[in-house]
């Protein structure tokens, strides 16, 4: 893993048209800089623009204006191909529940962003199924992903963040749907991946969540960083 | 790699819409069943013609009839013949330089639904492939020889068809296939001496007898006739029908006073056979000589002669529209069967929404997305295609032998025509289409509110 990743958003806007307000502002003027290893907590209720600003880091969604800067490359200048380029590459995205793809099996999944983007070299299903023994998921290797519980297939998703080796790391309420022991290993092993140097952006209501080390945490409904 | 991936995504997405996948495939089989018969039917009746034109450059019968009917009934026994001629044009013929070989041949009577031809041995010698089964005292070379009189030689459909060997006997019924007034003449009977070896044409399924048997039975039918009936007062042919000229084929080729009295007596062909024929099939020696010979023959006033490839062309021509027009609907019916398949491939594209913007998402470009909705869209078309030309061909291998009898030709039932192969472009085509149709909805995605759907 590049320990030089180097997540910088400058003065970001992004605002949505309402039948009410004319237009509300999601996100108004934000900067702020995340170093490898750096963990950004997002804070807000339920539609305050968490996952905008995710969308946005990640290259899925276009600010109205500002800049997001990965290791010096403009993302939101990238075209459509680079931009699918840049996230098969750097970013993990971790969702709330729909994780994986429905055709292939869970180590099909765990290195399908990598297949496709013709990045797959040596033992490379070695390297995947070890990345799903980290979440306790190698019994399941040649399963198909509607075999496995909504905690297994969050497990998944993050042993697919293992073997890309992203050093961007997305994760939108990542143990909302999990049981204990299936959040506390997710907790677990987004813990790890940033003690590696991967940079983590996360949002969650779970309150064990408070216990985890963050270096700056964004609430999106006062725009306070602290 | 990626290609493995992108199959996989195709036929994990058809296995989970099964139903609608096999009514897109069906209904591009049933179109591609339509297109494969009328296709080689076409061809099989349209090859048919052709080979014929290249055996007999030129036919010459009686004035009055058109080329198309003179053909039809003559060079493929399947239209009534239209009057007659005397035997003498076809001495006349016989003895030109410019002739290589000329055939006299006379129709009138008919075998159940079959029509009988009168020929000579040596038409016989020139369009058989020889004897699959010869009668005992028949000689293949000269098969209405000595003792010919009542000799019947019959292609192989004909055999099949009716059970008939050699040794066996029948009756002809008099009066052309089709006739209201067609009896039978069971006082003369024909007896099987031949069975020609297949050869894929018009020849399977006809029944040639001697031509001087045909004279023969039509004089004794006359007599008969006259015997039953008082002609006197109501018809009298004596004085009409005693052409000398007719039968006196010492002068070689003075038929003038037969061919005066030929457009004048409507009766002619019927009540005084000898001599009469109903047409030459003519063998030239080059096509300057075909074409100088059919200007010669059509413009005495008293034949008429046909370029058969000439008149087979103008029919291959009109076959060709209707076989155009029957491609049409059939291409039509795929179009709209495609528009089908283009709705299915669209349903499982919005099943499939959020799970193509989760691969966009990890970084799963727009390319090998689109590329699992063409390999969908074609795998599906090339099911359909290949089902459906399958299926054709085996029923057509299937039916061939009554399709055979029905229409007259030999179908090759393997045999890829070109009405098919624009089938498979159209298919092929329009499948592009739809995934490029299909396409424009994935690069239109809006892949935040796809993934945040519930």
């Amino acid at each position: 893993m590049d320990p030089t990743a180097r997540l910088e958003l400058k003065n970001i806007s992004k605002s949505f048209p309402s039948e009410t307000a004319g237009r509300i502002d999601i996100l108004k003027d934000v900067s702020l800089t995340l170093e490898s290893g750096g963990v950004l907590r997002l804070a807000g209720a339920s539609g305050s623009g968490k996952t905008t600003f995710m969308n946005i880091v990640s290259a899925l969604m276009p600010p109205d204006s500002g800049s997001v800067l990965f290791n010096g490359t403009d993302i939101t200048r990238l075209s459509e191909s680079g931009k699918d380029r840049f996230r098969a590459e750097n970013v993990g995205y971790i969702f709330q529940t729909f994780n994986l793809l429905s055709p292939y099996s869970v180590v099909e999944n765990v290195y399908a962003p990598l297949a496709f983007a013709g990045k797959l070299s040596g033992d490379y299903r070695k390297r995947a199924v070890q990345a799903l023994e980290r979440v306790e998921m190698a019994g399941f290797a040649d399963k198909l992903p509607y075999h496995l519980s909504v905690g297994q297939r969050q497990r998944v998703a993050i042993a697919r963040v293992i073997f890309a080796g992203q050093r961007l790391i997305l994760a939108d309420e990542p143990t909302a749907s999990l049981d204990g022991h299936s959040s506390g290993l997710v907790r677990e092993v987004l813990h790890e991946l940033s003690r590696q140097g991967a940079i983590l952006v996360f949002s969650s209501h779970d309150t064990t969540f408070d216990l985890f080390r963050t270096d700056m945490t964004f609430n999106l409904e006062t725009g306070v960083i602290s | 790699m990626r290609l493995r991936y992108i199959l996989k995504a195709t036929a994990h997405s058809i296995k989970h819409r099964k139903s609608a996948f096999f009514i897109s495939v069906f209904s591009i089989s049933v179109s591609f069943l339509m297109l494969c018969a009328i296709g080689n039917i076409s061809f099989g009746i349209a090859a048919a013609t052709v080979n014929r034109s290249l055996t007999f450059p030129l036919v010459v019968g009686p004035v009055g009839s058109s080329d198309t009917s003179l053909v039809m009934s003559s060079v493929f026994n399947a239209d009534k013949p239209n009057g007659t001629i005397g035997y003498g044009i076809y001495e006349k013929l016989s003895a030109d330089r410019r002739v290589r070989s000329a055939f006299p041949v006379i129709r009138s009577d008919s075998y159940q639904g079959v029509p009988i031809t009168g020929v000579n041995s040596a038409y016989i010698n020139e369009i058989s492939k020889g004897f699959s089964s010869l009668a005992q005292n028949s000689k293949a070379d000269d098969i209405f020889g000595e003792g010919g009189l009542h000799c019947a030689v019959i292609g192989s459909k004909i055999a099949a068809r009716h059970e008939l060997e050699t040794g066996d006997e029948f009756y002809g019924s008099h009066g052309h296939v089709g006739d209201e007034d067609a009896h039978e003449h069971s006082s003369f009977v024909y007896r099987v001496c031949g069975i020609l070896k297949p050869t894929n044409s018009v020849e399977d399924f006809s029944i040639f007898v001697d031509l001087r048997s045909a004279w023969a039975i039509h004089s004794h039918h006359h007599h008969e006739h006259e015997g039953e009936h008082d002609h006197e007062g109501e018809h009298d042919h004596e004085g009409e029908h005693d052409h000398e000229g007719e039968h006196d084929h010492e002068g070689e080729h003075d038929h003038e006073g037969e061919h005066d009295h030929e457009g004048e007596h409507d009766h002619e062909g019927e009540h005084d056979h000898e001599g009469k024929i109903t047409a030459v099939l003519v063998k030239t020696v080059n096509p300057a000589a075909t074409a100088a010979l059919e200007r010669e023959y059509s413009e005495n006033g008293r034949t008429n002669a046909a370029n058969v490839a000439k008149t087979v062309r103008q029919l291959v021509q009109y076959m060709n529209k209707a076989e155009t027009a029957a491609g049409f609907f059939s291409y039509g019916t795929l179009v709209l069967v495609m528009l089908m398949v283009f709705v299915t491939i669209l349903m499982s594209v919005n099943e499939r929404k959020k799970e193509m913007a989760l691969m966009r998402t990890i970084g799963i470009g727009r390319f090998p997305i689109a590329m699992m909705i063409v390999c969908e869209s074609l795998f599906t078309a090339f099911c359909g295609i290949l089902a459906g030309t399958a299926a054709g061909h085996i029923l057509l291998a299937i039916l061939k032998p009554r399709i055979d009898v029905a229409l007259g030709i030999s179908l090759e039932p393997f045999f890829f025509t070109a009405v098919e192969l624009n089938g498979i472009a159209v298919t092929v085509v329009t499948a592009l289409l739809i995934s490029f149709a299909a396409l424009v909805k994935i690069y239109r995605m809006n892949l935040t509110e796809e993934i945040s759907r519930d």
